[in-house]
């Protein structure tokens, strides 16, 4: 072996069987790359200012905040996993806890890194902490994701620690040992955190009276988006953990996790997805019929621009929403690993759809009645900004793999055979 | 932020929303400063090594941890759940009384009935000035051979009870011993003298964890199998005639040493 | 003292010519346009739509109308939504102040306002050389990454009340506070006034049965107000009309 691949051996841990250095080099080259081109494109943005994309006085939310809403949905599996395994004692599910930790941490922290992207004074961050306007639900979202980030790096931190190396410092061992007392905590500080901010995301457009697309009444001061975002990202984030843990064990061509731990995830994306699909219905109904029409809107106002925007609806309940649900839920079909994989692909192209559908839609649709229904397609240096962020994940993920024991079962549980 | 900032307003919801938000917060950082506490504390009161020990003996597998008493014969089948610490093992008394049951010899590595053993294979000897000589035990000896380098603790050092006694170099291979007790290092020695460490301890030291006796030729019998089971992937030979044979690390360099230095010296 | 400063456009009046676009950049320091700028990409606090009735031929009607801030009263979209309380409502004015200093740029009140008006700084500002004598010194600068929209030429309205305190008057005399549009307008179609007082011109004038807002049905009282008496423009604004396929501003 040469002397990078030694050293390189050194941080694995011993007997983990991993992909030679090189192989592992070639792997990241291309994501390396794309992450490169991504910081460029940031950079750009920095530097010469937001005109670098497309998005204008119309399209003032564009694929960012499209990239922002999506990720954070998939990174729902972090804290509901954890909910799962530490609060509703779901401990078969433990094996795919450091997977989720990971997913969330790379999640949050791009939703983050885009966000200082997309504003135009990311110096003045800080205002919001400072200047809070408690009625905005973007200063809710802000105080959530910042406060969960924490919490995300604080269980971030017991796994990092037990890489080979990294362990021999006594510190971060012992550190480790105390830290694993506090993960429940953490796991339920997390879930309180996230079901507010996965909800005010909802609550962000739910609340735009101006936008009668997406204006929703609700209970008290939280729109019905509020909790119909909540019921999509806790359905949708064990299914991207699904996608995660299958093109880890593809990519590394090892079985990471029994087939019990998918069909489970299956089982719980699938009831809630159905749950979800029932509770859109009843509000798209109630929509439709009452909230927008006294608002002076109608159906037809928004589904008159066909084929796009019925279909999406259309799209969005039934092959990316229904069909999911009871692939997961009957047992025939969610049997079958390709058929679990599928579903969980299509639960989440029906977030993605949904997250799309409230934010670009929402603004292509002409509020004053003299204006068209508007079009934006995103610039290269927004997509490849996108592409960074996606690479970012990919790569902290793979080197999370690669040194640290994601996927460990828990050792150390001693059986006594006592002699009476 | 401040009630009198111009165009600001602080409402009843401010109060809400940010005494909730600083309850999540505090506990947040609670746990992290109770967890950083603890951590300063345990290597106040000296229990770091313990828990890293506790730590790395969590890891390994079922087969790595048989109790010295399964070993000795005195119960058919026994895992340790105390990380091979028997000085507060509740159990030991029970399970010491019973007769040892130890086959004849074939251990195929030579040890004294006047030492006393760790599971991490270091041997004590105590002296007669009040001291603790400590060594590397022959089937250790056997692996590394003669090492390449060796680092020894200082004169005056403390060593704790299963934190790290000194370190050796082999074959690009750090291996880092275990202290089998605490105290304070008076001399140091090295491969080529009888010991590696002579340690004072505090007061009169419990060494109940280490072995002595008829259970050592168990414990050694195991140990080899488990050298011949993680070694014969590379169709090695260890024993000829019942002997295990000397500096494996060089003869046999294509072995899992990762693997075999990790479970003998209980070091991830 | 409270004022609820507003105003109706006579849309029978408006011919389109701009000068109210162009006052309105001249008073508050708007930048020449970036060369890539497009009508959606440029700061236009201040912006003429054109309307048509979708006829061709000697059927075909034009119209055009100005859009501004709305200045709305009734739970104002963008004042609730600005995470920095960077937008506030004042009450002693109805006018609806943007804090640039404050704004994080996060674009959040441009998404709720349904009337599209309110502008993002692209770009940031540039004056040709020489060109910076031309700056009004009463209105600040905005740099780029924020947001901007009409404030019914709020420095005017400072400069009436600085006038009426040198005269030892409380209130302000409503000759000397004029938006730059309302001045500018060669027809006189925009009138400005203040609808908290009932006998006010522009108060009548909306209560007039030609007067109508936009998006009244949303219910946030938009204090600008608009008078036609041309029934195609009501039945468009109302929503009773067809859409139009393409965008047309001046």
């Amino acid at each position: 072996m040469s002397e990078t691949a030694l050293i390189d051996r050194r941080w694995i841990a011993r007997g983990a069987e991993r992909a030679s250095t090189s192989r592992f080099l070639l792997w990241l080259f291309p994501w390396v790359c794309l992450l490169l081109l991504g910081i460029y494109a940031a950079g750009l943005c920095f530097y010469y200012g937001l005109n670098q994309t497309n998005m204008d006085n119309r399209f003032a939310f564009g694929m960012w905040i499209f990239l922002d809403l999506a990720i954070i949905a998939m990174g729902a599996g972090a804290f509901f996993t954890g909910f799962l395994v530490y609060i509703l004692k779901q401990t078969d599910l433990k094996p795919v806890l450091n997977t989720a930790v990971v997913v969330g941490l790379t999640c949050y922290s791009g939703a983050v890194a885009v966000l200082m992207v997309d504003v135009g004074q990311p110096l003045r961050a800080w205002f919001t902490f400072w200047y809070p306007n408690t009625h905005s639900m973007l200063t809710e979202v802000t105080f959530c994701i910042s406060c969960y980030l924490l919490v995300l790096i604080l269980e971030y931190i017991p796994v990092l620690v037990q890489n080979r190396q990294l362990r021999h410092i006594p510190s971060f061992l012992v550190f480790e040992h105390q830290a694993h007392k506090l993960v429940p905590v953490l796991a339920g500080v997390g879930a309180f955190l996230s079901f507010f901010h996965q909800g005010s995301l909802g609550g962000l457009y739910g609340v735009l009276r101006g936008r009668p697309f997406a204006y929703r009444q609700g209970f008290a001061i939280w729109p019905s988006t509020f909790f119909l975002f909540i019921l999509s990202a806790i359905a949708v984030g064990p299914s991207f953990l699904m996608l995660v843990v299958a093109a880890a064990e593809k990519i590394t061509g090892q079985t990471l996790v029994d087939f019990g731990v998918y069909r489970k995830l299956g089982f719980i994306s699938g009831v809630l997805l159905a749950l979800y699909v029932a509770a859109k219905a009843i509000d798209t109904y109630v929509w439709l019929n009452i909230t927008s029409p006294r608002l002076g809107f109608g159906p037809w106002d928004y589904y008159s621009y066909w084929p796009l925007s019925s279909t999406f609806l259309f799209t969005a309940t039934v092959p990316l929403g229904l069909l999911p649900a009871i692939l997961f839920i009957v047992p025939r079909t969610a049997r079958h690993r390709g058929l679990l994989l599928l579903a969980a692909a299509l639960t989440c192209c029906g977030v993605l759809l949904n997250r799309f559908v409230m934010t670009v839609q929402t603004l292509a649709l002409p509020t004053l009645p003299f204006d068209p229904f508007l079009k934006y397609i995103p610039s290269w240096q927004e997509v490849a900004t996108f592409g960074g962020v996606l690479a970012y994940g990919v790569i902290v993920y793979s080197l999370s793999y690669r040194y640290l024991p994601l996927f460990e079962a828990t050792k150390g549980e001693a059986k006594n055979v006592s002699l009476d | 932020m401040f009630p009198w900032t111009d165009g600001f307003h602080w409402t009843p919801t401010h109060i809400v929303f940010l005494s909730l938000f600083g309850a999540a917060l505090s506990v947040i950082l609670a746990t992290a400063v109770w967890g950083l506490w603890n951590t300063l504390n345990a290597f106040r009161q000296h229990l770091a090594a313990a828990t890293c020990w506790r730590q790395n003996f969590g890891e390994l597998p079922a087969t790595e941890r048989r109790c010295r008493h399964e070993l000795a014969g005195r119960v058919p089948s026994r895992l340790c759940d105390h990380a091979f610490d028997c000085r507060t093992c509740p159990n030991y008394e029970k399970f010491a009384a019973l007769p040892a049951n130890v086959p004849a010899s074939r251990a195929g590595v030579s040890y004294s009935d006047n030492l006393l053993y760790h599971r991490g294979h270091t041997w004590v000897r105590s002296d007669w000035d009040g001291t603790f000589a400590v060594g590397l035990d022959p089937f250790a000896q056997h692996l590394v051979g003669s090492p390449d380098a060796v680092q020894l603790p200082d004169v005056c050092d403390e060593v704790e009870s299963e934190g790290i006694a000194w370190t050796m170099i082999k074959n690009g291979h750090k291996i880092r011993v275990r202290a089998p007790l605490a105290g304070t290092v008076i001399s140091t020695g090295g491969p080529d003298r009888d010991f590696y460490l002579k340690i004072l301890p505090h007061g009169q030291p419990n060494l109940r964890h280490l072995l002595k006796g008829p259970e050592v030729a168990g414990w050694l019998a195991a140990e080899v199998d488990r050298l011949q089971m993680q070694m014969s992937n590379g169709k090695a030979t260890l024993a000829d005639g019942g002997t295990l044979m000397p500096d494996l690390m060089d003869t046999e360099p294509g072995a899992d040493w990762d693997a075999v230095l990790e479970s003998t010296f209980i070091d991830r | 003292m409270t004022a609820r400063y507003g105003m109706v456009i006579d849309l029978d009046r408006c011919t389109g010519c701009g000068a109210c676009m162009i006052a309105c950049a001249a008073e508050n320091n708007v930048p020449p346009a970036a060369p890539r700028a497009t009508w959606r990409t440029g700061v236009t606090p201040m912006l003429v739509h054109t309307l048509s009735n979708g006829k061709e031929g000697v059927d075909r009607r034009e119209a055009f109308l100005p859009i501004a801030c709305m200045q709305c009263e009734h739970e104002t979209p963008c004042v609730s939504v600005c995470p920095q309380q960077a937008v506030e409502l004042d009450k002693s004015t109805g006018i609806v102040m943007q804090m640039p200093q404050r704004c994080l740029g996060c674009r959040y009140c441009m998404t709720a306002c349904p009337y599209h008006a309110r502008y993002f700084n692209w770009w940031d500002p540039q004056w040709p050389p020489g060109m910076e004598h031309s700056l009004n010194p009463g209105v600040s600068v905005r740099m780029r990454g924020v947001v901007e929209k009409c404030n019914l030429c709020h420095a005017r309205y400072h400069d009436a009340l600085q006038k009426a305190a040198a005269a030892g008057k409380k209130e302000i005399d409503l000759a000397d506070y004029v938006p730059a549009c309302v001045e500018a307008c060669p027809t006189g179609a925009i009138a400005f006034g203040n609808l908290a007082d009932p006998n006010d011109p522009v108060t009548l004038a909306a209560k007039s049965p030609d007067a109508f807002r936009l998006l009244e049905a949303i219910g946030t009282e938009p204090k600008i107000h608009y008078k036609t008496t041309q029934a195609w423009i009501r039945a468009l604004a109302d929503r009773k009309a067809a859409r139009p396929t393409e965008a047309q501003h001046v």
